[in-house]
């Protein structure tokens, strides 16, 4: 029971945290070369990682596909289905999983440890605020770098696909592109990135608050990285669903009143 | 390079003291406890959510394509089977587990219990890495095996409701689909990962620098690259598996 208890504590800080995050960027914004700053060393520490699993992602997703439907003589759809379900489903939460162990358990551990060696506490006590001064450029470049990867990673994954296509299916690549249109429509493309924006913000929330709530030194510091990749991954897979659902809902109204 | 120098090193012997170590049934049990029981709840609640966003895309696609649904059931079961069950259970692990064990090892290391465990002449590697391993190999089998059952479980329940097919018929199409080798695949596929996990992050445990800022980073750096081999494997067997 307690642990439960725990869980809806855990929410409910988080949640605080990303209202007095909010806030704080009303009333006190941070500088922007900070923002800049951080969105540049994150984009450019995840780079290479994220590139490479969206091209195995897409890579694996080609396969799979290929074995569904090379039994009902159906490969020249493959190129469409196998970026349709990529770009909507599997694409984003495959990468937001790897980016939640790179850019949060990096920002959490960096603000764990600025916790624990108690460089947050100095900074209040130069009179300045942490929040503008730390949490808010972090949070703002994890968003922007987060969004911006996922969607780089989703472009690799079509690339990976196309690859595995050629090689594995025997589908020459433009016809793995042409039938891309056909099947990716815009609501399809809308939804991943959407889904892309949603997670990076729900990846922003968790490792900061997890980093910023960091409490008793080394140890402390390594609990902290490995709650806050955790908790991403839940909140992303629960997110995942719900805008999945979400989605469903709105596409259908929108079709019905077109 | 020194770092992948580094880890083959460390599979190498931990292979070789595996041959030759006693079975420390203890010490295994407990690493299992960790890493399967702890771990239980929480895959098994991602991949239930799993399997109903499974279920809705591929009706979505199958709508598209061929303009009905009614094999939507095989092929979300082959793909859960295939690939969502194993993958999801690796990397939730991946964070849970592995990020766990590079802290802990880290940690140890860090506070020179390591060099204190060889001062008595026990073999780090025997005493910390032999038992996380066996204990993830059989953990993430098993995982894997139970993620996917529920996984399925879950898509039965949401094709019922949202698509109207009893757990009938989603049985019976699937079996047109799925044969055993499918589940062995996914097993297999788990205990693949399970290897790779405890490994990958007592290698970056070793390697551990001091303080906290060194503990930050290697559990980073072992998520990521535990994370990044295991889609990278993901890939491999799936590609070889589908010549078999």
């Amino acid at each position: 029971m307690s642990r439960i208890f725990f869980i809806f504590d855990e929410i409910g800080g988080a949640l605080l945290f990303l209202k007095e995050i909010l806030g704080g960027l009303v009333r006190r914004p941070c500088r922007w070369k900070d923002v800049v700053d951080q969105t540049w060393s994150v984009t450019l520490q995840s780079l290479p990682t994220t590139a490479m699993a969206g091209f195995f992602v897409g890579a694996i997703m080609a396969v799979q596909f290929t074995l569904q439907l090379r039994d009902f003589g159906a490969l020249g759809y493959l190129g469409g289905l196998a970026t349709s379900g990529t770009i909507r489903e599997i694409g984003p939460l495959l990468i937001a999983f790897m980016l939640s162990g790179k850019v949060g358990a990096f920002t959490s551990a960096e603000l764990g440890t600025m916790k624990v060696t108690e460089q947050i506490d100095a900074i209040r006590c130069l009179g300045a605020d942490p929040f503008q001064e730390i949490i808010q450029p972090r949070f703002l470049g994890i968003i922007i770098s987060s969004s911006l990867l996922l969607g780089l990673g989703l472009l690799m994954s079509i690339g990976g696909g196309m690859f595995l296509g050629g090689i594995f299916a025997g589908v020459t690549s433009e016809e793995y592109l042409r039938h891309i249109p056909t099947i990716l429509a815009w609501p399809s493309v809308v939804l991943g990135f959407f889904k892309c924006l949603l997670f990076a913000l729900i990846l922003a929330t968790i490792c900061t608050y997890k980093g910023y709530m960091t409490i008793g030194g080394a140890r402390g510091v390594g609990r902290s990285v490995v709650e806050t990749a955790v908790s991403t991954m839940v909140a992303i897979v629960v997110m995942d669903w719900v805008a999945s659902f979400l989605a469903e809902i709105v596409f259908t109204l929108v079709r019905e009143t077109l | 390079m020194k770092q992948l120098r580094h880890f083959f090193d460390l599979v190498a012997r931990t292979l070789f003291v595996l041959s030759s170590t006693p079975f420390r049934m203890k010490e295994f049990s407990r690493q299992l406890y960790f890493v399967a029981n702890g771990s239980l709840p929480i895959v098994l609640f991602c991949v239930g959510f799993a399997a109903i966003v499974t279920i809705l895309e591929a009706s979505f696609h199958m709508k598209l394509v061929i303009q009905n649904d009614s094999m939507v059931p095989g092929f979300a079961a082959l793909l859960i089977l295939r690939e969502l069950g194993p993958v999801v259970t690796a990397l939730l692990l991946t964070s849970r587990v592995g990020a766990g064990f590079t802290a802990e090892v880290g940690l140890m290391k860090t506070t020179e219990q390591i060099d204190a465990l060889r001062m008595l002449g026990i073999d780090p590697v025997q005493y910390l890495v032999v038992p996380r391993l066996i204990a993830t190999i059989v953990g993430t089998f098993l995982l894997a095996l139970l993620a996917s059952m529920t996984c399925l479980l879950g898509a039965m329940f949401v094709t019922d409701i949202h698509l109207g097919y009893s757990p009938a018929m989603f049985l019976s199409s699937m079996r047109v689909f799925v044969d055993f080798q499918d589940l062995l695949l996914a097993g297999l596929k788990g205990a693949v990962f399970g290897a790779v996990i405890p490994l990958v992050s007592c290698h970056f445990g070793f390697l551990c620098e001091e303080g906290a800022e060194g503990v930050g980073k290697a559990t980073t750096q072992s998520v990521v690259v535990s994370s990044v081999s295991i889609i990278v494997l993901d890939f491999i067997l799936s590609y070889v598996f589908s010549y078999v």
